[in-house]
């Protein structure tokens, strides 16, 4: 009979949870018609009365949420955050790192839901959709004495929509061409130059796949972010210049596509992704098997302390022309914070002052995006790769992406009609007339 | 002689190859969480590892406050056992025993809502939560699992298999619903409600995205958090990805031993109709 | 036998009731209904709206025209269909089999129901990751074998046509322990004197297995074909993870681009329309096997 009463006892310890839950509901509804901001705390056991009181200026908090400190760079951040609060006693800043993997899920919810943090982190890819559905604060009037200078030209154009500054750059990372000198030896080829185009590069390719049936020449990966760089080199374009139409099936695009086709089903001096065999390309390059591998910058920490073998890097070669491109994470603002300029000021400083960028490359945390000469040869100092200032040469042909608001939706349409011409599905040709088609039918420009 | 010994061995042979069949993968998992980060990508793929390292679990102890995610973990694990299966059984026991007008419908109805996918409903709940203020806390994390249609089905079908007979000799003895709910029908499912306790446990314990929004304060993290925080944005280290897992499987194992016990129990129970 | 107790406690069901439905009400039918306002709309699912005061941009049944008028979504429920053809019959087949040799009286059982429950255990990520690997065309295990025996083995998962059923291995790898609980619950409450009676009979292990076991077994049956049909309509975390829905969109299925519509797309509206039809397919399926039960399925035998 005891079992009995604990049983019950433990469903009206149940009932009363949810009649409390009701009750809570009823008066959430009451209390938050009266107040119009959707980014007060979300916890009500934490209400901090000196929170947001415009009174008390010296105890504002800024709410922070980043995914790119996640996996080993939280103390690094928290070091950043330290150096700002020194240098700005009054603003707090309150930080959240939350894992890559789902990030945007949880964000979309939190900004739908009038719960986003004050200011946070996006990737490009991502940037321009929150930008253009207009959730985010534009940034330029408050930069007051602000010098974008001190930023890279491309990096801040990357986080512009609409003629509007919608967010800084955190990071920045371009992409070079990797190589394993072990192997070029081994094939008896000289070295990439900063002059090579893509025929040196099939040829020297060529050579090493001879090397073993295991062994490969390069690998790039035939994808969207590859793609609207490499249509670049071959003076070919995605999209025409103003951005009001797309030109997919340019002959030029499909002449690329068809280099980089052959390399995987013709020469296959490129594993097929049977061969890869479910293996990153980064594993593949850092297992010894990989003569080149064109990727980005962000690999140099993982490469310098797993790789046995000589590598070093290079501008990434073109054709009819040079081409380069970048990542970057970007930091912006909600646009119903209500701590709009102090957020700013972390942003700010998190973006472009000196004091983060050096911590930042003391502690190998990607590139910074700023113009320093003394933070430059600070990262230069850093090595392997030995040729580091291939990483600055590679910004003098940068290439910015097509800036769409169904961006998601364009690379994955791009990306399934090449991945049919990879696989050989399909002809480069028919691909890439089918992708212009769908592109036609289903992205608004 | 023979036959004595025939059943045993074609047992073992048949029970031996499906448990291989089902444990190569984890074999692996434990072999990947072993290797140091340069095996990793050899070839050919080494199963077992020629060097042990621990790398993986150390960094997996060392990144986060282990014992406040497990903590953390556990709670939200135990609650969501406990409210699941109690609305759950109570719910059954109504829908398999009790005759009420709109009783096939509103069934139907709980059925139907298994149907919704979850990626429709996810921003409306989490809108649900935030009038109800109980974003960022534990409550609202295992609030919706008061409901849940999988486990008042399951044990609904069960409770339908239950004879009659046994009721109605309760009846006679003069119990109400509340006694033959808990004197009879919840011992009668044990088998189930262990089977539906590891699921409820499981789910809690390794349920990630609803967690991620829910809670933003970092001292209320939980493990599948903690564990996901560990790959970042361009790079996974599978051996501490591995690692991460292995040790959360542990307390999933533990409750799943623990819930055998009762399936012998439920057992002994049904032994009782002969 | 249920009238005899009609009539005490009538308003008892209500109580026992109360708690799943408070839980009904609050976490599922409100947003359920509100995902189902959504679908009207155009909805982004990013500019914050406020519950009390509705979803911007009412486009009446557009979305609902769009999906069917495509291609894709034809395409995307083929290839789910796809899947369930395959699943549904293997992991019947397997679960039983299983729950059969679990219920033997052999010393050791105990230990092989834990590891045929360890896959169950297992989280999607692992077991998606591990099953990369073991179907890896080149130098994974399952190649490995079939060279043994002579056959050539597909690409799998990087074969637009082996790639499905690279993902009805891994999901029957997965799914199997726990069905076979499910199964094994059943056999055990099969009272052991019809197997007697039958035996005395002279009946064979087949005969037995079809006029026996499956006929006693039927309520759980159902169970799991209506939770399988539930579930592999629903298939998501695996095919994330396993192939992204490639390769050429081969595993691309009905959750799958509702997610990709949702949280990657910013085409909420599109998304939750998709997942109504989605809900009206199943309900159909499951209806009819609702409808079907009473010709095989027997309860309080």
């Amino acid at each position: 009979m005891k079992g009995i009463e604990r049983y019950w006892k433990m469903l009206a310890v149940c009932l009363l949870a949810l009649a409390m839950a009701l009750t809570a509901c009823s008066r959430g509804g009451q209390s938050s018609d009266g107040s119009p901001s959707p980014s007060s705390s979300p916890s009500p056991g934490a209400a901090q009365p000196a929170e947001s009181s415009p009174a008390q200026p010296e105890t504002v908090t800024v709410k922070f949420t980043n995914f790119s400190a996640s996996g080993d760079n939280e103390k690094v951040l928290q070091q950043m955050k330290e150096e700002f609060e020194r240098q700005n006693p009054h603003i707090k800043v309150d930080i959240e790192t939350l894992p890559f993997n789902d990030y945007f899920t949880q964000m979309q919810t939190r900004v739908a839901s009038g719960t986003a943090p004050d200011a946070y982190e996006l990737n490009y890819e991502n940037f321009i959709a929150y930008a253009k559905k207009g959730v985010l604060l534009d940034l330029t009037p408050l930069f007051g004495n602000f010098d974008t200078s001190a930023l890279n030209k491309n990096a801040l154009e990357a986080f512009r929509a609409d003629g509007k500054q919608y967010g800084l750059p955190a990071s920045f990372s371009n992409v070079v061409l990797f190589y394993n000198k072990d192997l070029f030896d081994q094939a008896g080829i000289d070295y990439p130059t900063s002059s090579w185009t893509w025929a040196d590069v099939n040829a020297a390719a060529e050579k090493i796949r001879a090397l073993g049936k295991d062994i490969f020449g390069i690998y790039q990966p035939v994808q969207f972010w590859e793609f609207y760089k490499t249509v670049r080199q071959n003076g070919g374009g995605l999209m025409n210049d103003d951005m009001t139409a797309f030109t997919v099936d340019r002959p030029e695009n499909v002449e690329t596509l068809q280099h980089l086709v052959d390399r995987i089903l013709k020469t296959n001096v490129m594993p097929t992704e049977a061969q890869m065999a479910g293996m990153g390309d980064w594993d593949l390059f850092k297992s010894g098997r990989l003569g080149m591998l064109v990727t980005g910058i962000w690999a140099f920490p993982d490469f310098a302390s797993n790789i046995t073998f000589n590598w070093d890097i290079e501008v990434e070669p073109g054709n009819k022309q040079k081409a380069t491109h970048f990542f970057s994470n970007g930091l912006v603002i909600n646009k119903d914070s209500k701590v709009a300029e102090a957020a700013f000021e972390w942003v700010k400083f998190m973006s472009a002052s000196r004091e983060a960028a050096m911590i930042r490359v003391e502690a190998g945390w990607e590139l910074p995006a700023v113009t320093y000469e003394d933070v430059q040869q600070k990262y230069l100092q850093v090595t392997p790769p030995d040729n580091k200032k291939a990483v600055f040469e590679s910004l003098d042909y940068l290439v910015t992406p097509p800036v769409v608001e169904q961006n998601a939706e364009m690379t994955d349409i791009i990306n399934l009609h090449l991945q049919a011409a990879a696989m050989g599905a399909k002809s480069p040709a028919d691909a890439l007339r089918d992708a212009q088609a769908e592109l036609e039918k289903r992205i608004n420009l | 002689m023979l036959k004595r010994y025939a059943g045993p061995v074609l047992f073992h042979a048949a029970a031996t190859v499906i448990a291989v069949m089902v444990l190569i993968p984890f074999f692996w998992m434990i072999s990947t969480s072993l290797k140091s980060k340069g095996a990793l990508t050899a070839v050919p793929i080494q199963w077992i590892p020629e060097e042990i390292s621990f790398e993986g679990y150390r960094k997996v102890f060392e990144v986060f406050p282990f014992a406040r995610t497990i903590l953390n973990s556990a709670i939200i694990a135990v609650l969501t056992v406990s409210i699941r299966l109690t609305a759950a059984s109570m719910a059954a026991y109504a829908f398999a025993k009790i005759r009420f007008r709109g009783r096939e419908t509103l069934f139907a109805l709980i059925l139907a809502t298994m149907m919704i996918p979850q990626q429709a409903t996810f921003i409306p709940l989490f809108l649900v939560m935030k009038e109800l203020d109980l974003v960022n806390t534990f409550t609202g994390v295992v609030a919706p699992s008061i409901f849940n249609a999988f486990a008042i089905f399951m044990l609904r079908q069960h409770m339908r298999t239950i004879s009659d007979a046994y009721i109605d000799a309760a009846v006679m003895d003069g119990a109400g619903h509340r006694t033959i709910f808990i004197r009879l029908m919840v011992p009668l499912s044990a088998p189930i409600l262990a089977t539906l306790a590891v699921i409820a446990f499981m789910d809690a314990w390794n349920d990630y995205l609803w967690p991620l929004v829910m809670l933003t304060e970092p001292k209320k993290m939980t493990l599948p958090l903690a564990l996901s925080k560990l790959s970042g944005q361009y790079a996974t280290d599978y051996n501490t990805l591995m690692a991460g897992s292995l040790i959360s499987i542990v307390p999933i194992l533990i409750v799943f031993l623990a819930a055998q016990k009762h399936f012998r129990a439920g057992l002994q129970v049904g032994g009782l109709k002969g | 036998m249920e009238h005899s107790r009609r009539q005490f406690g009538r308003f008892a069901a209500f109580w026992f009731l109360l708690p799943c439905l408070a839980g009904l009400i609050l976490f599922s039918i409100i947003p359920v209904f509100y995902a189902f306002w959504i679908s009207f709309t155009d909805w982004d699912g990013l500019k914050p709206i406020d519950p009390r005061a509705g979803v911007p941009g009412f486009v009446g049944l557009d979305n609902y025209a769009a999906i069917l008028a495509g291609e894709e979504f034809w395409r995307v429920l083929r290839n789910t269909l796809f899947f369930i053809a395959m699943y549904l019959p293997l992991i019947l087949a397997a679960s039983i089999s299983a729950a059969m040799l679990l219920n033997r009286p052999y010393r050791g059982v105990a230990v092989y129901r834990v590891l045929f429950y360890i896959p169950v255990l297992t989280s999607w990520v692992a077991g998606a990751l591990i099953f990369k690997s073991i179907l890896s065309p080149e130098y994974g295990g399952v190649n490995d074998i079939l060279r043994i025996f002579g056959i050539p083995g597909p690409g799998w998962l990087y074969d637009a046509k082996w790639a499905m059923p690279g993902i009805v291995l891994a999901s029957i790898w997965k799914d199997m322990g726990f069905f076979a609980l499910i199964f094994l619950g059943g056999l055990q409450g099969i009272d052991t004197d019809c197997y007697e009676a039958a035996k005395i009979d002279g009946a064979g292990v087949w005969q037995r297995f079809w006029h026996i076991t499956l006929p006693l077994l039927s309520p759980i049956t159902f169970f799991v074909i209506v939770i399988c049909l539930i579930f592999s309509f629903q298939l998501f975390p695996q095919v994330m993870i396993m192939t992204d829905g490639g390769p050429i969109g081969a595993t691309q299925v009905m959750v799958e681009r509702i997610y990709r519509y949702a949280f990657s797309y910013y085409k909420m509206g599109y998304a939750s329309a998709f997942s109504f039809i989605l809900f009206a397919i199943i309900f159909v399926f499951t209806y009819l096997q609702l409808k079907l039960q009473k010709k095989w399925v027997h309860y309080d035998a």
